[in-house]
């Protein structure tokens, strides 16, 4: 059975306004401490399997100390990546330094998302975030020369008070950079977040379903493939991690808040950064049974436009996707479709997809 | 006790003016609960009224009192102080022999102030005035004496001033009541004439109906009748509250205390009904209560259709001792089963909802409220018609006449001019109006019944900052241009949301309720087209948008668990809704007739 792996970094310099993720402000005390501990959580788990992807995601794992990431990385590297294996890590366009990009390479990382979100000034001002474009570009080309060419960046959309000209401004820069691969969200405005308190008001949700809708147009023409809900790629440089997720396959997942999902349990790890120093790393187990893990399967396999595999589904669980709860009505309705032994959600209901997926749990 | 040191009394005051605190301060001057008991408005049992801060249900309690030596036995009797409890008041004072009217030093003689008062004069009370809350800052109890001297007729030596927060007051308002209020008539040794002013049901005991015996001694294990039903039982326990139930041998005239005799059948027992004895049976009933009618009704159903007969029984207890409810079944193709229920008022409705949904856990959708129309058909036959459902086609009509109120509203005159405005709207015909002082005014309206039910006490208060009282009494049916008029939700009539309305302001409110429907159901799949119609006539029409995003694109690391957990919440959302055709439509669509905000 194929394994993969994500380790959570919560650190960051500087904290997003939107990010309800678990992450705290950079400490250099706190970031060995959670490195001693994060080693220890993986040598009580991990029992050697050969991994096919491996993931760093934060927070932002690309601010640490030079120091620290190489420890980080020299922790990974007891981890047993299979030849071809993916292994990515997050980066923030400001850390795109040449020590740190000989560093990972170094180790053998072979991918790199880029918290992009946006080039437009004032949304950036709205997300805390930064991003100049030359600086961007010049990282990208050191990540080339260093050898690595499969590069994602984050799109984010939906800013209260964008227009399609800016959207489509983001457009043209993004897809004018090396790169291979664009994930794409709307702005969520969660609970716990900055733009929360400060009674951030969200985006009409119809110009959000255009430009969506106009993102999809556009990454095509210019060659980068949907393959899922919010992610494109170029053509052989899908994520092959977010697709363990998608595939509902196993994974473990370590570090603060991290989930796994491992022998029919969905785990996920205390996010308070305390409870984990002391050990008590687990928040909640949740035992699937096989209805259950048939939920999650249509719930995480609709996310992709090619769908599920209807020999493969019935092989797996002994039963006839179509047989299930509202799956014909939705056919019917065309709400599902069927072609080429896959039933997926059409792109005009991708974006509807909670309708479709309320009634299949 | 001596039949003569008893005294039986109650507590009439407008809404908020402090009945209840008084109440209390009385029940702790004679140490009826100790300081460790003390709980803010003892009297008030359910939740719901110490939450409102209203009295609902009345109770009764017994506490002794001395004065210059002698022991004397107080009842005291709590009654609600809402226009829409006008029945419980009247049940309340046939048990008592005075009345303590209290009236707010700072606000002053109010709408409710009066009505209580004429009812109390009614049944012969002696009236002892209270001018309360004399502590609070803006008190003005010179003024408020001039009120109840010059408009009322009492005597300035008759008024107490009191302020039951600060106990001022409490033992000079006692001994006044033992001075002044007459001890019971009545023979002990005569037939027995117990009165049931209130009852309700007891799992364990059956039914504990509250007494006042006006002739005769009730002793336990008399064989009892109802003189209504003639229902007959043999006494199980007697008893008196103190607050805290006290069982006793026996009750003998003047006294208030409570009898069970394990009766089951809920029937049996009617509020206003007279218990007697089998062995030595009065010839007549005491003259019980003139029956309250309801004046609004609505329809109410229970979103899981599986609680309809639960629905039922819950109504039955309720019933029990709020003979003003009615309810009696009824069908909509859009909601089911349920209930066409009446209630003397909105109050009145809103506590029976809430008492369903808390103390039976039963959720329920409730229908926008109606009065009683008064249809004379073409073929000479009348019909009473208390649901839109119900009324006929309108070839078929030739008449129709609406009830209608007399309302009156005491509020500070420089507000004389927004409630003529208000009482024009809501198509009042202006009738009187009486200066009470110098500052405030009496304004009297006749105003259909409809109206009220709608938007009225809202707007009172909103227009007057507060600072109108109301209260109203029917005063019989007028003819009225009124025409039914439907709600289609995607061409399809919803029974639910019929209204009736009068034909000059059925555009404006067709346009209203449209609009407020659009902004309360959710989007659905489809564009939805709301329509608000008479006869085949559209007169206004909004459409609820299709819905264009109802995703969670975000990844959340790999924390899935988090994604189903969004989506189970989703679900749960979209089972309260109830399904008409294939639109989906929360529980509050069917009372958006009732807001009619202009915004």
């Amino acid at each position: 059975m194929s394994m993969s792996i994500y380790i959570h970094i919560p650190f960051c310099t500087n904290i997003c306004s939107y990010c309800n993720f678990s992450k705290m402000f950079y400490k250099q005390k706190w970031v060995e401490q959670y490195l001693t501990k994060l080693e220890e959580e993986i040598f009580n788990k991990y029992k050697n399997e050969k991994i096919n992807t491996l993931y760093i995601g934060g927070g932002t794992p690309s601010c640490l100390e030079l120091p620290s990431l190489e420890k980080l990385l020299k922790i990974l590297s007891n981890i047993k990546l299979q030849d071809k294996g993916e292994y990515t890590i997050e980066f923030n366009p400001e850390d795109l330094v040449e020590e740190k990009i000989k560093l990972i390479s170094k180790y053998n990382i072979n991918r790199v998302s880029i918290g992009v979100q946006t080039f437009n000034s004032r949304h950036l001002k709205t997300l805390n975030r930064k991003t100049d474009y030359e600086f961007l570009a010049k990282g990208i080309e050191l990540l080339n020369k260093y050898g690595i060419d499969n590069i994602s960046l984050d799109l984010m959309y939906g800013f209260n008070g964008q227009t399609k000209d800016e959207l489509k401004d983001d457009l043209i820069k993004f897809t004018s950079l090396k790169i291979k691969h664009i994930s794409t969200y709307s702005l969520i405005l969660e609970s716990n977040t900055s733009l929360f308190i400060n009674d951030y008001k969200e985006i009409d949700p119809d110009l959000e379903s255009d430009f969506y809708f106009m993102i999809i147009n556009f990454l095509e023409e210019k060659g980068f493939n949907q393959y899922e809900l919010s992610n494109f790629s170029k053509k052989g440089y899908e994520s092959k991690h977010n697709l363990v997720y998608w595939n509902n396959e196993n994974y473990y997942g370590f570090g603060l808040s991290a989930a796994s999902y491992i022998e029919d349990e969905r785990i996920v790890n205390t996010s308070s950064i305390n409870s984990y120093f002391e050990g008590k790393t687990v928040r909640e187990v949740e035992k699937l049974n096989r209805d259950d893990i048939i939920k999650y399967h249509l719930m995480l396999g609709f996310r992709k436009t090619k769908g599920i595999n209807i020999n493969e589904f019935e092989k797996k669980y002994n039963i006839n996707i179509l047989s299930i709860n509202n799956i014909e009505k939705l056919v019917e309705e065309g709400r599902l479709k069927i072609s080429e032994g896959y039933i997926y959600i059409p792109r005009e209901y991708l974006y509807l997809s909670n309708d479709i997926l309320v009634e299949l749990i | 006790m001596k039949q003569n040191n008893i005294r039986n009394f109650s507590i009439i005051a407008h809404i908020d003016h402090g009945k209840s605190t008084l109440a209390d301060r009385i029940l702790e001057h004679t140490e009826a609960i100790t300081e460790r008991e003390k709980q803010d408005q003892l009297l008030d049992s359910m939740d719901l009224e110490r939450e409102r801060g209203i009295t609902i249900k009345l109770n009764a309690v017994a506490l002794k009192y001395k004065k210059d030596g002698e022991e004397y036995l107080l009842n005291l009797i709590d009654t609600p102080g809402h226009v829409d409890f006008t029945y419980e008041v009247s049940r309340s004072l046939a048990a008592c022999e005075g009345a303590l009217l209290v009236v707010d030093a700072a606000q002053g003689v109010e709408a409710q102030t009066l009505a209580n008062l004429y009812l109390a004069l009614e049944n012969n009370l002696k009236i002892i005035p209270v001018i309360n809350k004399i502590d609070l800052p803006n008190a003005d109890p010179e003024r408020v004496k001039k009120e109840l001297i010059d408009t009322l007729g009492f005597e300035e030596d008759e008024i107490v001033l009191a302020s039951a927060k600060e106990g001022i007051g409490i033992k000079e308002l006692l001994d006044t009541v033992v001075d002044k209020v007459d001890p019971p008539k009545g023979d002990a040794n005569g037939e027995l004439q117990a009165l049931v002013f209130d009852s309700f049901f007891d799992p364990y005991r059956g039914i504990v109906a509250s007494i006042r015996i006006v002739n005769g001694t009730l002793k336990s294990n008399d064989k009892i009748k109802m003189m209504a039903t003639g229902a007959a039982y043999d006494v199980v326990e007697l008893g008196i509250k103190t607050p805290k139930e006290l069982k006793v041998s026996s009750l003998s005239v003047g006294d208030v205390g409570y009898v069970t005799a394990s009766i089951k059948d809920i029937k049996d027992v009617k509020v206003g009904d007279t218990i007697t004895s089998i062995a030595k049976p009065a010839n007549t009933p005491l003259p019980g209560y003139r029956p309250m009618k309801p004046m609004v009704f609505c329809g109410l159903y229970p979103i899981e259709s599986s609680k309809y007969n639960e629905m039922k029984e819950a109504l039955e207890k309720l019933n029990l001792n709020d003979a003003a409810l009615t309810f009696e079944p009824e069908t909509s193709k859009a909601l089911g089963f349920g209930f066409r229920c009446g209630f003397l008022g909105l109050l009145h409705m809103d506590i029976i909802k809430e008492r369903l949904e808390r103390e039976f856990k039963i959720d329920i959708i409730a229908t926008s409220p109606s009065v009683i129309y008064d249809v004379l058909k073409t073929d000479g036959t009348t019909l009473l018609v208390d649901s839109p459902a119900k009324m006929p086609d309108r070839v078929a009509i030739k008449e129709v006449r609406e009830p209608y109120i007399k309302a009156s509203i005491f509020v500070p005159s420089e507000y004389i001019g927004p409630i003529m405005e208000l009482c024009q709207q809501k198509r009042g015909t202006y009738i009187n109006l009486d200066y009470i002082d110098q500052i405030r005014v009496n304004i009297q309206y006749e105003i259909p019944l409809s109206e009220v039910v709608y938007d009225f006490f809202d707007k009172l208060k909103s227009s007057t900052k507060g600072y109108a009282s109301f209260d109203y009494e029917p005063i019989g049916y007028k003819e009225s241009d009124l025409v039914k008029m439907d709600i289609l939700l995607n061409g399809e009539v919803v029974d639910a949301l019929s209204i009736i309305v009068h034909r000059d302001f059925a555009y404006e409110r067709g346009k209203q309720i449209v609009e407020n429907l659009r902004k309360l159901i959710p989007r659905q799949q489809f564009e939805v087209p709301i329509q608000a119609s008479i006869g085949a006539k559209i007169i206004a029409r909004s459409d609820i948008k299709a819905i264009r995003k109802n995703v969670l694109a975000k990844c959340y690391g790999g924390d899935v668990s988090r994604k189903r957990k969004l989506l189970e919440k989703q679900k749960e959302g979209k089972k309260k809704m109830k399904q008409i055709g294939n639109v989906e439509i929360p529980q509050e669509a069917f009372l958006s007739v009732l807001s009619m905000d202009e915004d």
